[in-house]
């Protein structure tokens, strides 16, 4: 806790990191710093490869190639018992035969701390979860929601290096994740501790993290801030997975770095943003996410037209679809309070230039952009 | 019809009950009765527990049945602990075979297994006796050990030793904190399990004692092949009384322990146990 800059080593390091298991390449050639004191993420569809990572950070799976280090120490060959690392498993892994406070009391034990100091520290940890006065209960006597805090006190009481999370409100309902939601956030803040969080949603993973990686099929697909990712994602697979997006194919005519202009199959130029290197002919996609898509009465002259399928009220929005001659098939979301669409009506679409991405498509050599 | 509402149902059960119980009953009167040939109720006496307490050869049994009972439950454990451990991370194939080789040795008769065994033990020039015994009374005593630990087994996150290493212990540290730790309610009442069954059993120590000395329950076949004594009596109800206690210790003990709350269960045809 006592390295907070970025100057400093990166509390992780993973460096050409692949992992297989038999022919099932799990992690191929992983790149990620994680830096002192961020709350990181790592979200993807199941399969991706995230747990995998996690679990050869906490040692629990030896790479096939490359190198992990935390805080700058290589963790080569080092058992899980000796890394600066704890892990918040899935399901919590507490142990039954043991009450709070010595579940708690577990790695201080075994780290052969003194007796009056372990006392103290169990009761600081237990005191930073709000599980006073359940030290003696057994784990099977709490609620989803105590299990958690336990596992996550029993974790922080060792002062890691970097948190381990794995899934850890997978398993309760969505009220209770997202006020744990919350809770973690401000934890984190409050110690300062490296979080390395490991979720299939997006969601979650955006509301709490500094920074969030992207994983599909073994391979980092992207590393960014939550913005980042959401408004500029580097690929369709990402584009689709943190959110519902718009894509419209088109092709690159001149332009960049920054902005380029491009044809639109069906609506024709436009002036779009995008990632740098991309070069005249690529071929692109599109990006507009629903909340930037605006309607318009049919009148309103220069948008693209489209007609109204139907419009679902989810309440604070509604997710609005829209059926256009010239891009197919498309979701808007319009604000809860305004009058809804009428299906069956025509609507006139538009954006604003910067509200939309450029994402290259799987056919266009990609230069690196780096 | 609803059988259990049927006004046969009560009196029936009744009469069931009394039956089993009834002898028992008998046996605990008549080990106080003064009344040698137990024609009537002659009197109260303490008489019959001190003669069966001086008897030698009811002392020689008992002390071979102890050490028959706490060698072969022991040898029980050792085997339900280490084929837990192994099932654990067996293939599905291997784990199916495994059970049905425990299943094989509470189902098959006890006089089969004894009568293989001393035919084994003939052939292979084992000498019969106290460890022939003991090995007799481990093959099937392990199987009802094995069935309580893998089923407590079953319920143990497989992530326990996992979290364990992660908090700093090593893997011989993770196994005795955790995993041994959290299977200690099972391995004690399978322990007490084990040697109730073994202190009780006559047909594999007949087949197997060989020319050493009888443990209690052949003794006692022994006793009443020659004549009925009130005797005979107090040595049963003791002997009752014993083992009642120690398997009520083992329900105890299990029952208490619980469940294990959430934790990756993984299935086994054992779970119908739990």
């Amino acid at each position: 806790m006592t390295t907070t800059t970025t100057t400093a080593a990166p509390a992780v390091d993973l460096a050409g990191v692949e992992k297989r298991f038999g022919d099932f390449v799990a992690v191929r050639h992983l790149d990620l710093q994680i830096q002192p004191g961020e709350f990181f993420s790592i979200i993807g569809p199941s399969g991706c490869g995230k747990t995998t990572t996690l679990r050869m950070v906490a040692g629990f799976e030896d790479p096939t190639a490359g190198r992990v280090s935390v805080g700058g120490r290589d963790m080569t060959g080092v058992r899980p018992y000796r890394r600066p690392v704890n892990t918040v498993f899935q399901s919590y892994a507490l142990f039954p035969h043991l009450d709070v406070f010595e579940n708690v009391a577990f790695g201080l034990r075994e780290a052969r701390v003194g007796k009056a100091e372990v006392r103290e520290r169990v009761a600081e940890a237990i005191r930073l979860v709000q599980l006073e006065g359940r030290e003696g209960s057994r784990p099977r006597k709490l609620s989803g929601g105590q299990q958690q805090r336990v596992a996550l006190a029993r974790a922080l009481v060792n002062r890691p290096e970097v948190l381990l999370l794995d899934e850890p409100l997978g398993a309760l309902d969505l009220k209770l994740r997202t006020e744990m939601q919350n809770e973690l956030k401000d934890l984190q803040r409050g110690v300062g501790v490296t979080f390395c969080y490991v979720t299939h949603d997006q969601g979650e993973a955006f509301s709490m993290s500094d920074r969030v990686a992207v994983m599909n099929l073994g391979l980092l697909e992207q590393v960014g801030t939550p913005e980042d990712v959401y408004h500029r994602p580097a690929s369709l697979f990402v584009a689709d997975f943190v959110g519902k997006a718009n894509r419209f194919h088109g092709r690159v005519e001149s332009g960049g770095p920054g902005t380029y202009t491009v044809a639109i199959e069906g609506i024709g130029q436009r002036r779009v943003p995008g990632p740098d290197g991309l070069a005249p002919g690529a071929e692109v996609a599109v990006v507009v996410r629903p909340e930037n898509l605006r309607l318009a009465p049919a009148q309103d002259g220069d948008g693209v037209g489209a007609s109204v399928v139907d419009a679902a009220f989810l309440g604070a929005v509604r997710t609005v679809r829209l059926q256009s001659s010239r891009l197919g098939e498309l979701t808007a979301a319009a604000g809860g309070a305004a009058g809804a669409p009428v299906p069956g009506s025509t609507v006139s679409l538009t954006w604003d230039a910067d509200h939309a991405w450029l994402v290259p498509t799987a056919e266009t050599p990609r230069i690196a952009a780096t | 019809m609803n059988i259990r509402r049927h006004p046969v149902a009560a009196p029936l059960s009744l009469l069931i009950l009394l039956f089993m119980w009834l002898p028992l009953i008998v046996v605990a009167v008549n080990s106080f009765n003064t009344d040698t040939i137990m024609a009537g109720w002659g009197g109260f006496t303490g008489h019959w527990y001190s003669l069966a307490w001086n008897n030698q050869d009811v002392r020689t049994g008992l002390k071979t049945t102890l050490i028959i009972a706490v060698a072969s439950s022991v040898l029980s454990l050792i085997v339900a602990v280490t084929g837990a451990l192994w099932w654990r991370n067996a293939s599905p194939k291997a784990r199916a075979v495994y059970d049905g080789l425990i299943f094989a040795r509470i189902i098959l008769p006890e006089v089969v297994f004894a009568t293989a065994l001393f035919f084994l033990f003939l052939k292979v020039h084992f000498s019969l006796g106290l460890t022939a015994i003991v090995i007799g009374h481990t093959v099937w005593n392990s199987a009802y050990a094995a069935i309580i630990v893998q089923a407590r087994m079953a319920g143990l996150d497989p992530a326990l030793e996992e979290a364990a290493a992660d908090l700093g212990a090593t893997p011989w540290r993770a196994f005795r904190r955790v995993t041994l730790a959290a299977l200690m309610p099972a391995i004690i009442a399978a322990g007490l399990l084990a040697f109730t069954f073994s202190f009780d059993d006559v047909v594999t120590s007949v087949f197997l004692q060989g020319a050493s000395d009888s443990p209690l329950p052949v003794v006692i076949l022994g006793m009443i092949r020659f004549r009925i004594t009130p005797e005979i009596n107090a040595i049963g109800l003791m002997v009752m009384l014993f083992t009642v206690t120690i398997m009520s210790l083992a329900v105890i003990i299990y029952a208490t322990a619980g469940s294990l709350g959430r934790a990756g269960r993984r299935g086994s045809m054992l779970d119908m146990y739990r």
